[in-house]
């Protein structure tokens, strides 16, 4: 399974090993500070903020309609932001560098 | 299984809008998913700014205070909001995590033993009351006093002051928060500071009036929905015991059927177009979170429910700066009923059951149970 790597807003890299599911999964399997999910990955809540890297934000793609909506609320949400919980993981994605967003 | 009849369907596929008449005042309400996101994000045109009229209908004559956070708009509610926050990221932290399973496991344990059980009164009102206690950082034993209050405190009748009650319960709990402080959110709330300046006691109240009269029907309307789904629907409790992302998942979708506030209204100061109807300055809209999660361009199948329905992105807590502060409590209460019913309940059995309708000349809708008898057979 991919490594991916979460950058907590006190600015450290956190690598963790994924397990199958989504990129927010892996983020409250290990507790990465700022990642609630309160909506358990259902594209309700935008609490599974993310910032993409640069690099990879063409491999993972942009946002679908209804995540682009909850993002829309957040005003800490950018070009690079994501919902973690939309975001499937895969070996494609192994080596993935995610900062943390604030939460809406 | 069919989700509840959804009485804004033929109005949400035709106008997007149906008009309702409250005490004379004509509302719009707004009843697309996707309009209703865009007006939550314009408090300019659609202000929350207006006490005793985010709720339709309005308060008036149900309360004398402004409510907080909610009848306010940014930059002040920023502000507002940001007091009240620390306690209700509580149900995130490992302590609340364990406390209310603790409560529903006793709640069970009773329900469990005896024949049958009146499940509004005696199951869902004790254990909105006890989670309440215990999010707001005060003694258990101090959710009798509110269990007492009976389920129709809040109900807004015509004319009549229902909120004096909880008026005086919260002039009298603040004093006593005063004169001896602790770590409960009536205790921070007579410490707390809005831009600079102690809340005055009005502010206070306004927001304990918010935590008690939103916080109350809401959790007792998914708590009785949920039990009277899986007595009418026994396999799909079974489909979901242990498996914990089933159930959160299940817990959305109860969420968005159920959906137990049915709309809030917003203010135009200078009146507004909307969906080619004229809202006259001063005039309100109504946002119906309801009819939204039934919108078919956004939910596949909108009146079955689909308990692994993924994504669902409903709006059953609102949307936007004044999205709901309580979710996360009430989805930590949500997700262990379920939890433990598929730990200890083999099957629920419909005894009797008496709907609670919000009845309207331009609409009647199912928002709970006025009764809901049931069995609880345990688990083997
Ligand atoms: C299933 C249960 C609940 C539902 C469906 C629900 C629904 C909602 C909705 C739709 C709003 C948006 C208001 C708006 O946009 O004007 C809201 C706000 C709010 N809710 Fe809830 N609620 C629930 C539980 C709770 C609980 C348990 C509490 C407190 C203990 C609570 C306290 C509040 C507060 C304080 C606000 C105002 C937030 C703000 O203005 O920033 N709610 N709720
Ligand atoms: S976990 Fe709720 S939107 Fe991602």
């Amino acid at each position: 399974m991919p490594k991916v790597t979460f950058i907590t807003p006190d600015g450290s890299p956190n690598e963790v090993e994924a397990g199958p599911g989504s990129l927010m999964e892996a983020a409250v399997a290990h507790n990465i500070e700022g990642i609630d999910a309160d909506c358990g990955g259902v594209c309700s809540c935008g609490t599974c903020h993310v910032h993409l890297d640069p690099a990879w934000l063409d491999r993972v793609g942009p946002a679908g309609p209804h995540e682009r909506d909850l993002l829309d609320f957040n005003d800490a949400a950018d070009a690079s932001s994501r919902l973690s919980c939309q975001i499937e993981l895969n070996d494609a994605l192994d080596g993935l560098v995610v900062r943390v967003g604030r939460r809406p | 299984m069919q989700a509840p009849e959804d009485p804004f369907k033929s109005a949400r596929e035709k106008d997007g809008l149906l008009r309702c008449k409250y005490q004379g005042e004509s509302i719009p309400m707004v009843l697309r998913h996707h309009d209703i996101r865009r007006i939550t994000k314009d408090h300019a045109t659609f202000s929350s700014d207006a006490p005793f009229r985010v709720p339709i209908p309005s308060e008036e004559n149900v309360r004398t205070v402004r409510q907080l956070p909610i009848e306010t708009d940014p930059p002040d509610h920023t502000d507002h909001r940001r007091i009240i926050e620390p306690v209700f990221r509580r149900p995130r932290e490992s302590e609340m995590q364990a406390r209310i399973p603790a409560i529903i496991a006793t709640l069970l344990d009773a329900a469990l033993s005896q024949d049958s059980i009146e499940t509004v009164a005696n199951f869902a009102l004790p254990l909105q009351s006890r989670a309440l206690a215990c999010l707001l950082a005060v003694p258990e034993a101090e959710a009798e006093e509110w269990i007492g209050w009976g389920i129709h405190v809040f109900r807004v009748g015509a004319g009549e002051k229902k909120g004096a009650a909880l008026d005086r319960y919260l002039r009298r709990r603040l004093d006593r928060a005063a004169a001896d402080p602790g770590d409960d959110f009536f205790s921070l709330l007579t410490r707390a500071t809005f831009q600079g300046r102690p809340l005055t006691r009005d502010e206070q109240i306004g927001f304990g009036n918010l935590v008690f009269a939103g916080g109350r029907d809401t959790v007792i309307h998914s708590v009785t929905g949920i039990l009277a789904h899986f007595a009418e629907q026994p396999a799909s409790l079974d489909a979901l015991r242990g498996d914990e992302k089933a159930i959160a998942t299940a817990g959305e979708e109860f969420l968005r059927v159920l959906s137990p506030l049915t709309h809030l209204g917003r203010v135009c100061p200078q009146g507004a177009e909307v969906l080619g109807e004229t809202v006259p300055p001063d005039g309100r809209i109504g946002l119906c979170w309801s009819s939204a999660n039934r919108d078919a361009d956004v939910f596949e199948a909108p009146d079955e429910v689909r308990l692994d329905r993924r994504p669902n992105p409903h709006i059953a807590f609102g949307s936007g700066p004044h999205a709901c502060i309580g979710a996360a409590h009430a989805r930590l209460l949500i997700r262990d009923l379920i939890r433990q019913l598929g730990e200890r309940v083999a099957r629920l059995r419909l005894l009797a059951a008496e709907p609670l309708l919000e009845s309207r000349p331009e609409y009647t809708r199912r928002i709970g149970y006025e009764s809901l008898r049931l069995v609880f057979e345990p688990l083997r």
